[in-house]
């Protein structure tokens, strides 16, 4: 018991550590660059759905002198697909069908009802699969990789491809292998879909994850929910009778399937030419991307309401990358691993690996944007993890490594001399130290609990 | 007709010969399956990869200008873990009942083995099947320059079951790995499957009538056991007779010895040294009966189970038809699977599988073997061939397994067809599926 109290108590200690050392570092991020971020671009409210953008211009530091690149571990979120809950479609569909037959739309109402015919017809039979923008996204974020880190792609790389067995996750490693394959010849590839990997792809790990939405975490977020939800105004404006909303409309489901078809629109060959944004005041979007991003924050990041740990519910991915980082330190030939899983994945994992101050434990859900923990930032549709390892030879005692975090330079928890490189023993050892912590207190928990 | 029938058999020997064995003069299934023993397991025979068959030059004053094809996914792991649990059911229990002779144990033990390399991989392309595919991607780009050269397009489709995609991500990148400036577009999708991936199931619920049943009991009554592996099993066969039916565990071990040729780093041959050539050979007959009234034209249900794959052809011909009116329309390329692609060449006429018959004893005889149809990474392909944009007189020449084809239309410049022709024959024969 004793023991137990202990190791709370350290975790504890770390917790707060860790969230006061977040505060202090300069958040780049606050409310206001939130309001400014989706003022720049709108289609960084879908979150987690949206698709990121191939920027040319990241900074690109040197090379380490003396190093070269010899290992990557690469782990990325699928591209832009359309929805599998393709009831997000029809059921919006559906309802402003009804309402059209009984005259009870609006003219915005009937244009909104046509813009949702138009991305119903695209997407009809195609639910969860990767969009033709998807595919290109796929290419390019490849083909931008290989210009970021070209000493690593040469005749006698490896490639170790490796995709969940979920259908967009495998086309976008297709994708992305066809724009390999087509600015690498000869290749030394080997890539396979399958369930074999799923222990260091997509782990889960059950018990954690039930308490994600405990009774408390609930309320809390529940409350959180009706404080930033306002639907009149849509309403009105879609509908005309506001009788016939009351009693036939689900009003917040039929806000939020609308939020999210907004959102949905950039992957779409309709992008460019249809939106559903205008139907949205900046304050609704707003509203319903915090409701949306303090949701991912409850179930993938450290968020305190249900214990802090979600994060670790994919550990076992952060202990495969330390393990296979110290596996590459001897190999000859650069290495790379392009593991495709799914972005929730990848969000977890850049919570767990603290990226850029993501690690951030908090209760008051008002205050992620202060944090600058937001969902586009972390895993956006074609969103990627890429650990580049750095040394100047199979002997060299210092290996460097640097973390691509969609496509720009993070920090990471950990002390370095030389950002945004880091000493390869000094971030191997935080991190195991870190899932040796959380390790030890389940089994403690579990031994108490006997 | 009987002149017809005898050039085609002869033409059917020399491709099953240049598909397997280049050097042997023309043989029976029974020698093939001394050779090629996966050729006994029918749609789970692996792709004859070494492919030496020449190629007829293109006519005179013609060359290719688009490429239609439909393929299967290559070597896989077994679908389901029902395959395999029926004979290991079978052997756990007479284990426990300690009616095992020591060779019996040592076959468990394999068994176990190949149980647990399997596991949790059901129906996933093997290593092997990549590699088939990758190897039949880059003979096309290299067999046809003329089509896929650079910025040539091509659009792939595949059903959306994993290892038809995976196939088709082989495929393609191999044929970048040969021409990289290729314009290559990939499509799984749910949208394409009423054409890709066909299963007429109202069809083929009928396909077992009672004439069927009937030939295929006289057919398969002498072939199906096999009391030496019984004996050589288990200790006392009549006793577990009560657990094990032995015409089941004859064809489901023998399965699981044949699938394990697919698997390239698994390749274990233990159990199906257990089967003589003469119990694959019969193995073979029995499924190849079976095949030939599920999807042949086969006179004991009506003929009409080919059909299933009638929106399939219908699609080949619609988009050949847009695809000649372009300059350059590149490649189309279909990834799906052995039940879509069998039934379209028997629908087809291909290299005589559109045998008509009531007599399963005739099948062999006239070179109705389907494993030479539908290996694994079988495919079919159409090469078109004109002089110019302008050119009205299109010909087409077909590929089964990358193998010269025949189709039971007039020629008068074989391999090649006229493609009005061609295109003729199919709506006819489709047009009779109302009839019928």
């Amino acid at each position: 018991m004793n023991q137990l109290k202990r190791s709370m108590k350290a975790i504890a200690k770390h917790i707060i550590f860790t969230t006061i050392l977040t505060l202090c570092t300069p958040a780049s991020a606050g409310a206001q660059s939130v309001v400014k971020e989706l003022k720049e671009d709108v289609n960084r409210a879908a979150g987690m759905f949206y698709a990121r953008p191939i920027i040319e211009h990241h900074k690109i530091t040197p090379t380490p002198k003396g190093k070269k690149p010899f290992y990557i571990n690469n782990y990325c979120c699928p591209a832009s697909y359309y929805l599998d809950k393709v009831e997000y479609y029809k059921d919006t569909y559906d309802v402003f069908a009804k309402a059209d037959t009984l005259g009870k739309l609006t003219k915005l109402g009937k244009d909104v009802f046509h813009r949702i015919g138009l991305l119903c017809r695209e997407v009809n039979n195609r639910g969860g699969e990767v969009t033709p923008k998807g595919a290109m996204q796929s290419r390019g974020l490849m083909k931008q990789l290989m210009l970021r880190v070209p000493e690593l792609f040469t005749k006698d790389t490896y490639y170790s491809v490796h995709s969940v067995v979920e259908n967009h996750c495998i086309m976008t490693m297709q994708e992305g292998l066809l724009q390999l394959s087509s600015m690498q010849q000869p290749i030394i590839a080997r890539s396979k879909a399958s369930n074999t990997g799923i222990r260091y792809m997509a782990p889960s790990d059950g018990e954690l994850a039930n308490q994600a939405t405990d009774s408390l975490t609930m309320a809390r977020y529940r409350r959180f929910e009706a404080l930033n939800t306002n639907n009149g105004r849509l309403m009105r404006s879609l509908f005309n009778d506001m009788n016939y909303v009351a009693t036939y409309i689900d009003e917040a489901l039929l806000a939020r399937q609308l939020f999210i078809l907004a959102g949905n629109y950039q992957h779409t060959e309709l992008a460019g030419q249809v939106s559903l944004w205008d139907i949205f005041t900046p304050e609704e979007i707003h509203q319903h991307w915090r409701k949306q991003n303090a949701w991912h924050y409850i179930k993938y990041g450290g968020c305190t309401l249900n214990g802090g740990y979600q994060a670790y519910n994919r550990r076992a991915v952060l202990r495969n990358m330390m393990h296979m980082g110290d596996s590459m330190i001897n190999r000859k030939d650069p290495l790379m691993h392009l593991r495709y899983t799914n972005e929730n994945v990848v969000m977890s994992l850049a919570c767990l690996m603290e990226l850029d101050g993501m690690g951030i434990h908090t209760a008051n859900l008002d205050s992620l944007e202060e944090y600058g923990w937001a969902n586009y930032r972390i895993a956006p549709l074609g969103g990627a993890i890429s650990m580049v390892h750095y040394r100047s030879g199979p002997n060299d005692p210092d290996v460097l490594v640097k973390v691509l975090f969609n496509g720009h330079e993070a920090k990471l928890p950990v002390e370095t001399d030389c950002f945004p490189y880091y000493h390869w023993r000094d971030v191997k050892r935080y991190y195991l130290r870190k899932l040796y912590r959380y390790e030890n207190k389940r089994l403690n928990n579990k031994v108490n609990s006997r | 007709m009987k002149t017809k029938t005898l050039y085609s058999l002869a033409i059917l020997f020399t491709i099953h010969c240049s598909l397997f064995t280049p050097s042997a003069v023309a043989q029976g299934v029974r020698e093939f399956i001394q050779h090629t023993p996966s050729y006994a397991s029918c749609n789970y025979h692996v792709y004859p990869d070494t492919i030496t068959a020449v190629l007829t030059p293109a006519p005179a004053g013609k060359k290719p200008f688009y490429i239609s094809h439909y393929g299967r996914h290559g070597s896989r792991y077994i679908n389901s873990r029902s395959g395999y649990d029926i004979p290991y059911k079978m052997m756990e229990q007479a284990d426990s009942l300690d009616e095992l002779t020591p060779a019996g144990v040592q076959i468990f033990d394999f068994m176990s083995n190949i149980m647990r390399d399997t596991e949790g991989r059901w129906g996933e392309l093997s290593g092997n099947g990549k590699q088939q595919l990758q190897n039949i991607g880059r003979r096309m780009v290299q067999n046809f320059p003329e089509v896929l050269c650079p910025g040539a397009k091509v659009t792939a489709v595949s059903t959306i079951v994993p290892r038809c995609i995976e196939s088709m991500g082989a495929f393609t990148m191999e044929m970048l790995q040969v021409c990289p400036q290729l314009q290559i577009t990939m499509e799984a999708s749910k949208r394409n499957q009423w054409y890709l991936n066909y299963q007429d199931r109202k069809l083929r619920k009928n396909y077992m009538t009672p004439e069927a049943q009937k030939a295929y009991d006289a057919y398969t009554a002498s072939r199906l056991g096999n009391s030496r592996l019984m004996e050589l099993i288990f200790k006392n066969p009549d006793i577990v007779k009560e657990i094990v039916d032995e015409e089941y565990f004859n064809y489901y071990l023998m399965k699981m010895g044949l699938f394990q040729l697919n698997i390239n780093y698994n390749r274990d041959t233990h159990i199906m040294n257990l089967f003589s050539i003469d119990d694959l050979y019969r193995m073979w007959q029995v499924d190849n009966a079976l095949w030939y009234i599920q999807h042949g034209a086969c006179k004991l249900n009506g003929g009409r189970q080919p059909y299933s794959q009638r929106y399939l052809l219908k699609k080949l011909i619609t988009d050949a038809d847009s695809c000649i009116q372009l300059e350059k329309p590149g490649a189309q390329l279909r990834f799906g699977h052995e039940t879509v692609l069998f039934p379209l060449v028997c629908l087809m006429g291909i290299n005589g599988y559109d045998l008509e018959t009531d007599n399963l004893e005739e099948l062999e005889e006239k070179g109705w073997w389907c494993s030479s149809v539908f290996p694994m990474g079988s495919n079919l392909q159409a090469i078109f061939y004109r002089r110019d944009k302008n050119d009205d007189d299109v010909l087409v020449k077909f590929l089964l397994n990358e193998v010269e084809a025949t189709l039971p239309v007039p020629t008068d410049c074989a391999p090649y067809y006229h493609w009005k022709d061609v295109r003729q024959y199919c709506l006819n024969k489709l047009e009779r599926y109302k009839s019928k």
